[in-house]
């Protein structure tokens, strides 16, 4: 919470903004042409490292992300946040790696909203669809290749030897030959002065000495002895506890309320209207709730708001009978295939909405000040809540101060910053330091869902019992529509706020278009069907009944590849074939795809004679470019589902942390087992059904099968790990369930009876 | 009232209907203790009571009056972590790290009055305990291990690379 610093990274990121390549650029040129590398190196060193000298306090901020003190502590500025899925840990290792630290010597802290924090594959400074490492992997070597060889070249200087006979190890500037070494932090105001290396030698990935090894997690300490600080646990003085009423239907209004009433109370401060509904402030959490348990307050329904969850479903199918929708993928003449075939298979799946259910419910503090704000949060796009905040006071984005702590579960849900503008709307309107923090209820009923699909699919085989077409179409809203409206404004930030609704429009108005790239969430996952087909038609349909979603963990790939993958294995099933033999025969253009789910077969021993009553099953899937494959054991006891045992194989391409990998697989299979069995938010009267967790049920420990974990050694570059290992879960399970009742279940959650 | 928290008296001045959760948060300031669900459901707010695992989130204060309270910040044996805590570090146990606090509460509890536990003594005291990054598996490693029981590869395999 050291707001000069944030200031003056705000002030930095202006100043260099002009000169700085950003790390898309860095990026992009990277991964395409080592010329073009070089280029956008040398400019984003020109513009960072040069002009850094050696501050007034004595530091040396050499980039965005790293700074070394005097006094040898390098901090290192992390910018993709950290909710579990391991950034704190696998990112350091990055930077550990090439400057020669280890990386416990490094010491983290989470960056404020700032230009060279976004993300270079979305150009909003947002950590989301599994891309972290992926888009650090060559930015952070290269600072700490580049910070490491002025450090060389400073020693030199100073023990008069070659760089050549030095090293650099554990935080210092080692000569092996004279056993003498320098800290970094007594060279820094050396280090600043060396020229800055266009192209730094990076480390071979054989002399890793981090990178790739099971180290452990850094935020484990603080974390096991509760000292890690979460936003909820933000704490600023003077701040009181805020509390919201919000309209219990979907799309409604408030009408009328005894907010004057509450207002009156010993216990109550002050009452405010807000967008979203009636904010109590009190001194306290709990004397906020008992006021808002004496609050009456009625609501203006919108006529054309969703009903219940048969609606949503009906209009899906009347969208899908009247619009085939947008062509997505198209291989080969479907209709001709179809109509030579010998027999055509034709099937309907649907997936639910979904909650996020992060154990952290949503919660902000603000201080909403005459010349800025400041937000300390859990949040996944600090630019994003910059606009919100921006969009509910006087103020200017750059007025704004992000305070990010540790985030307690993302999956998506903080990618949208709906909680953070109505904190700022509270402060701004009572002129106090509030804190809000939402109850489960709340969480649960108020959040953007993961939208509910419904898909028609069909697919044929030609006379020699091949395989010869497919036909998938998606019914479902976009994301886009929902998310473009504080995702524009980010993109723009010199944009003035009466602009703010056209940016929004013109977005989507230039959706796939080269100014705004698709949103892939309705067919991610569908589109990329890996088999051998003839012909493959990917459609989408819109259809949106108006229930609010945003993107959860996987996004489109969560209901894509239970169909998909569900779907295969009842071809396999027509054909009569062995499903994991199927698949395998027709993945020869996605060799890792096979070889991954080779190997599940081969670890979870595909078709052993299995105990009495257990079942296999398997599915395999890329997401987020990433291979993976799980085998699912299961049994039906009293007419549930069981599932004992998941072996996932995964191919991620270079491993950084193979431990982290196996924990974000197995963190992934609870994730979509929990879906699987349990997962459905579902509206009635208008209304949000679930509120809590017992009637929305995540997986508990009594309940959790075994994981194994078998990672591909692999030096293709590396992907993410978060999302992947969710998707295959549920139609691994379908599969084996099949297999137990000759029952084919084509919704989720999956249910017997 | 009183409160006797992490061994020390502790005077608090507030509504007797509070739960003990936003007493320990809000009014003392030991934020470890996380609110999850506020219906005794997710084992977030897990603390001990005389040596016993409560949800502090459904305990009103003033119950507790004069008690023996534990928070995952009194778990330590001042820098000498709790065994379970080292063995969370070894596992690699905690993802976002929110309910860890609750679990180790929890498993503490547990191992306190059964040093050998089986899995499903294991299963039936962590039940109450939700984790959304599922680290489950992982949890249920380090608690045998804490507890010096042999960890089976079938309960957590960490093979090699193939």
């Amino acid at each position: 919470m050291n707001d000069q610093h944030d200031q003056n990274t705000v002030a930095l990121a202006k100043q260099l903004g002009q000169i700085s390549a950003t790390r898309r650029q860095l990026l992009s040129s990277t991964v395409t042409a080592t010329g073009a590398w070089s280029l956008g190196l040398s400019l984003t060193a020109c513009g960072v490292f040069q002009r850094q000298a050696v501050d007034g306090a004595g530091n040396w901020k050499a980039d965005a992300w790293l700074e070394i003190q005097p006094d040898n502590t390098i901090l290192f500025t992390l910018d993709r946040v950290e909710m579990g899925q391991g950034t704190y840990t696998g990112l350091t290792t990055l930077l550990a790696e090439e400057l020669g630290a280890e990386p416990e010597q490094i010491e983290v802290k989470f960056a404020p909203a700032a230009k060279e924090y976004r993300n270079p594959d979305y150009g909003m400074q947002l950590t989301g669809g599994s891309n972290s490492l992926s888009t650090s992997w060559w930015p952070l070597r290269h600072t700490g290749a580049a910070a490491r060889e002025m450090l060389l070249a400073a020693a030199a200087e100073v023990f008069q030897v070659p760089s050549v006979y030095l090293r650099a190890e554990s935080g210092h500037i080692v000569h092996p030959a004279s056993g003498k070494k320098l800290s970094f932090g007594s060279l820094i105001r050396l280090a600043a002065k060396q020229d800055v290396p266009d192209e730094p030698s990076l480390t071979s990935a054989d002399k890793f000495k981090y990178i790739g090894k099971p180290g452990k997690r850094l935020d484990s300490l603080q974390k096991v002895k509760g000292s890690a600080v979460y936003g909820i646990d933000s704490n600023v003085a003077g701040s009181r506890y805020a509390v919201v009423t919000r309209s219990p239907y979907i799309g409604a209004s408030l009408k009328s309320s005894n907010a004057d009433e509450i207002a009156q109370l010993d216990t109550v401060e002050q009452v405010v209207e807000i967008k979203t509904g009636v904010a109590i402030v009190a001194t306290s959490y709990w004397a906020a709730r008992q006021a808002q348990q004496k609050l009456e307050t009625e609501w203006a329904r919108e006529a054309e708001a969703p009903k219940n969850t048969q609606q949503v479903f009906e209009l899906y199918k009347r969208r899908a009978d009247e619009d085939e929708g947008d062509s997505i993928r198209s291989d080969g003449d479907l209709e001709k295939t179809i109509k030579n075939s010998n027999k055509v298979l034709e099937r309907e799946y649907e997936a639910p909405f979904l909650a996020h259910a992060t154990m952290e419910p949503m919660n902000c503090t603000a201080h909403v000040q005459k010349d800025r704000a400041d937000i300390w949060t859990s949040t996944q796009a600090p630019d994003l809540a910059q606009v919100v905040v921006a969009k509910v006071t006087d103020l200017s984005l750059d007025e704004v101060f992000i305070h990010n702590q540790f985030i307690g579960g993302g999956f998506g849900r903080r990618l949208t910053q709906d909680f953070i503008g109505e904190a700022a709307e509270i402060s701004y309107k009572t002129g106090l330091p509030i804190k809000l923090v939402w109850s489960r209820e709340e969480d649960t009923q108020n959040d953007l869902y993961r939208p509910a699909s419904y898909h028609r699919i069909r697919a044929s085989f030609d006379s020699a019992g091949q395989l010869s077409g497919w036909d998938h179409q998606i019914v479902c809203p976009k994301i886009m529509d929902w998310y473009v409206w504080d995702a524009a404004p980010a993109m723009f930030p010199w944009a003035p706020k009466f602009m703010y609704k056209m940016l929004g429009h013109a977005g989507l108005m230039t959706e796939g278009t080269p100014m705004t790239p698709a949103d892939r969430s309705p067919y991610e996952g569908a589109e990329n069907l890996p088999y051998d087909i003839p012909a493959v038609e990917v459609r989408h349909t819109k259809a949106d009944a108006g229930v609010p979603v945003t993107f959860w963990r996987s996004v489109g790939h969560s209901h894509n590849a239970f169909v998909t993958e569900g779907f295969i294995d009842e071809l396999a099933h027509e054909a009569g074939q062995d499903t994991y033999a199927f698949r395998a025969g027709l993945l020869s253009n996605s060799p890792r795809l096979k070889r991954v789910l080779d190997l599940a077969a081969e670890k979870g021993a595909w078709g052993r004679t299995t105990e009495e009553g257990v079942f296999q099953g398997i599915a395999a899937h890329i997401s987020f470019g990433t291979y993976v494959a799980q085998l699912v054991e299961l049994k039906i006891e009293h007419g549930e589902i069981k599932v004992s045992k998941v072996v996932c194989a995964v191919d991620c391409g270079t491993v950084v942390n193979p431990d982290i990998v196996r924990m974000q697989m197995e963190s992934g299979v609870i994730f979509g087992i929990t879906a699987a069995l349990y997962g459905e938010i579902t509206i009635e009267n208008g209304q949000i059904q679930q509120s809590n967790f017992h009637d929305y049920q995540l997986l508990r420990m009594n309940q959790c099968p075994v994981i194994e974990t078998h990672i591909v050694d692999s030096d293709a570059s590396p992907t993410g790990v978060g999302e992947p290992g969710l998707p295959p879960v549920a139609p691994a399970m379908a599969s084996a369930v099949f297999a137990a009742t000759g029952k084919r279940l084509r919704r989720l959650p999956l249910r017997l009876a | 009232m009183q409160i006797q928290l992490n061994g020390k008296t502790i005077e608090l001045d507030i509504d007797p209907t509070m739960p003990l959760l936003w007493a320990i948060r809000d009014e003392i300031g030991l934020t470890g203790t996380k609110f999850g669900c506020g219906q005794g459901l997710c084992g977030a707010c897990t603390v001990h009571l005389n040596g016993e695992a409560i949800r502090s989130c459904i305990t009103p204060v003033a119950s507790v009056e004069g008690q023996a309270i534990t928070t995952i910040e009194g778990l330590a044996d001042g820098d000498e972590l709790h065994p379970l805590q080292k063995s969370w570090i070894e596992h690699n146990v905690p993802q976002c790290g929110y309910c860890q606090p609750g679990q180790l509460m929890s498993a503490s509890a547990l191992l306190a009055k059964n040093a050998r536990p089986n899995d499903s003594d294991i299963d039936t005291a962590m039940a109450g305990n939700i984790c959304r990054c599922g680290t489950y598996p992982r949890i249920k490693a380090a608690i045998k291990s804490a507890a010096g029981l042999n960890q089976a590869a079938t309960d957590l395999a960490y093979e090699a690379k193939v």
